[in-house]
């Protein structure tokens, strides 16, 4: 399975059904670890990775700090927790300040992603209502990663995947049903 | 200068050492802190070595002191349950809240304490490296509307521990200014003390039953995390019991020694 070493996905208002239906549909043979930043809304903080795991065709974690981060997996950023890739290949968190209004920060998953896995990252920004990833996205690129916009045309909210494009050029910009086709072709 | 020779230097001249944090959370505090100060890492180090309160300053503004009053309350509730009802019925019982920020960890299992009714026979030590938090934590006040989560924390605790304790019982509202103040009767009880658990020991001379260190190992490296939990152990009676943060765990080396019940971890 091709030389990434992860596939980081972020995104916000509209894309649970996104995640949810991408998870669902790809092969229970993807081998790449996939790392999740989602926004919450503010009530409910709990019960996302429950929803998820009912459709997806992996067993989607939580991941406590310092957990490595393994082949196979697929990792969703804790509610109210930020969400960093260290170096190692483990995840660490932190509670520090909301970035954009948001904690988890999408930015902050997908550069630290950048940092550690350089050219061998895919990162792809879904649809939002925030700007938050924009700059990680950004960021992802600049080091030589893969990068996928969803189509602004089929997001729920196209705030996020519009400021992507505003600040960078992806690989690729495509709906979420080319996305899921795109990563089980990898 | 990269973050990790600017904490290197930062040691050698100022004595603060942050060496052994998470690398990217304290490198992005440190970025932040530059960028604030519209500093680079060379200028920010020269000010910090001739400038005591400016050093000051940026000690507090690298530490994270994100809390709330019963944070995650499923975890309070879980522990009323597995803990805070099964406490030992005689004798006194110790408790140390490690990285207690502003004091909201400490107020909130003083809230349980005193639902038990046990608070006549308890010691509480709260301690942070920050003295801006712990003065904030001895006061026990904070702003109100800002912080009205707090309120509906506390309501979900209550009610799911079959209590009918109002807010207004253990907090005095004051509209005007715009605070919430812990009512005396409980903020008079926990003993909030300096230490720096990269290089000091415990501030008070006592062995403790029951250890919360929830939310501050997430920002140290393995080897810190390991120092830290050593002296925990020393500290802790045989029987103690330990809370760490919702995502985190007792770290590698340590695991054998502590046993898993929900939240809370037992040494074996
Ligand atoms: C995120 S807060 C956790 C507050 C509380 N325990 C909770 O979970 O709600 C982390 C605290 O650890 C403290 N801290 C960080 N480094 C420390 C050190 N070296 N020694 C003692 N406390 C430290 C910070 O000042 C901060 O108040």
């Amino acid at each position: 399975m091709s030389d990434y070493k992860a596939v980081v996905i972020g995104g916000s208002a509209g894309s649970f059904a996104v995640v949810l239906k991408m998870l669902s549909n790809l092969k229970v043979t993807f081998d790449l670890p996939i790392i999740i930043c989602m926004h919450r809304l503010k009530h409910i903080r709990s019960g996302l990775v429950e929803s998820l795991n009912v459709k997806s065709c992996k067993e989607v974690i939580e991941p406590f700090d310092k957990q490595k981060i393994e082949r196979g997996q697929i990792y969703l950023a804790p509610s109210n927790y930020h969400m960093f890739i260290e170096f190692d290949g483990s995840i660490s968190l932190s509670t520090e300040d909301m970035n954009h209004q948001s904690r988890p920060s999408i930015d902050y998953t997908l550069s630290s992603a950048a940092s550690t896995y350089r050219d061998k990252c895919l990162g792809i920004i879904l649809t939002g209502a925030n700007k938050d990833g924009a700059k990680g996205l950004k960021d992802i690129a600049d080091k030589g990663g893969f990068t996928i916009v969803q189509d602004p045309k089929t997001a729920d909210v196209p705030t996020m995947p519009k400021a992507a494009l505003e600040i960078m050029k992806p690989n690729l910009i495509l709906s979420p049903d080319q996305i899921t086709d795109f990563l089980n072709k990898l | 200068m990269d973050a990790k020779e600017f904490l290197v230097q930062l040691k050698a001249r100022t004595g603060y050492d942050f060496c052994d944090y998470s690398s990217l959370s304290i490198t992005r505090r440190l970025e932040k802190i530059c960028e604030e100060n519209k500093l680079t890492f060379e200028s920010l180090l020269s000010k910090l070595v001739t400038d005591k309160a400016f050093l000051s300053k940026i000690v507090e503004d690298i530490t994270v002191n994100t809390t709330e009053l019963f944070r995650d309350p499923e975890v309070w509730i879980s522990l009323y349950k597995t803990m805070y009802q099964k406490l030992p019925s005689t004798g006194t019982i110790t408790f140390w809240h490690i990285g207690c920020s502003v004091g909201l960890e400490t107020y909130s299992s003083l809230i349980l304490l005193k639902e038990i009714g046990v608070l006549d026979r308890i010691r509480v030590f709260g301690t942070d490296l920050n003295p801006r938090v712990l003065n904030v934590a001895k006061k026990g006040s904070y702003a109100h509307k800002f912080n009205e989560h707090f309120k509906t924390n506390f309501e979900e605790v209550m009610r799911n521990i079959g209590s009918k304790s109002k807010f207004e019982d253990y907090f005095d509202i004051d509209e005007k200014n715009d605070t919430m103040t812990v009512k005396p009767f409980l903020s008079a009880i926990p003993k909030f003390m300096q230490q720096n658990l990269v290089q000091d020991k415990a501030p008070f001379p006592y062995k403790v039953d029951i250890v919360f260190v929830r939310n501050v190992l997430i920002y140290f490296n393995d080897a810190l995390q390991a120092k830290v939990m050593q002296m925990i152990n020393a500290k802790m009676y045989d029987e103690g019991m330990l809370i760490l943060g919702k995502q985190e765990l007792i770290p590698n080396r340590y695991s054998g020694q502590y046993k898993q019940l929900g939240y809370v971890h037992k040494r074996m």
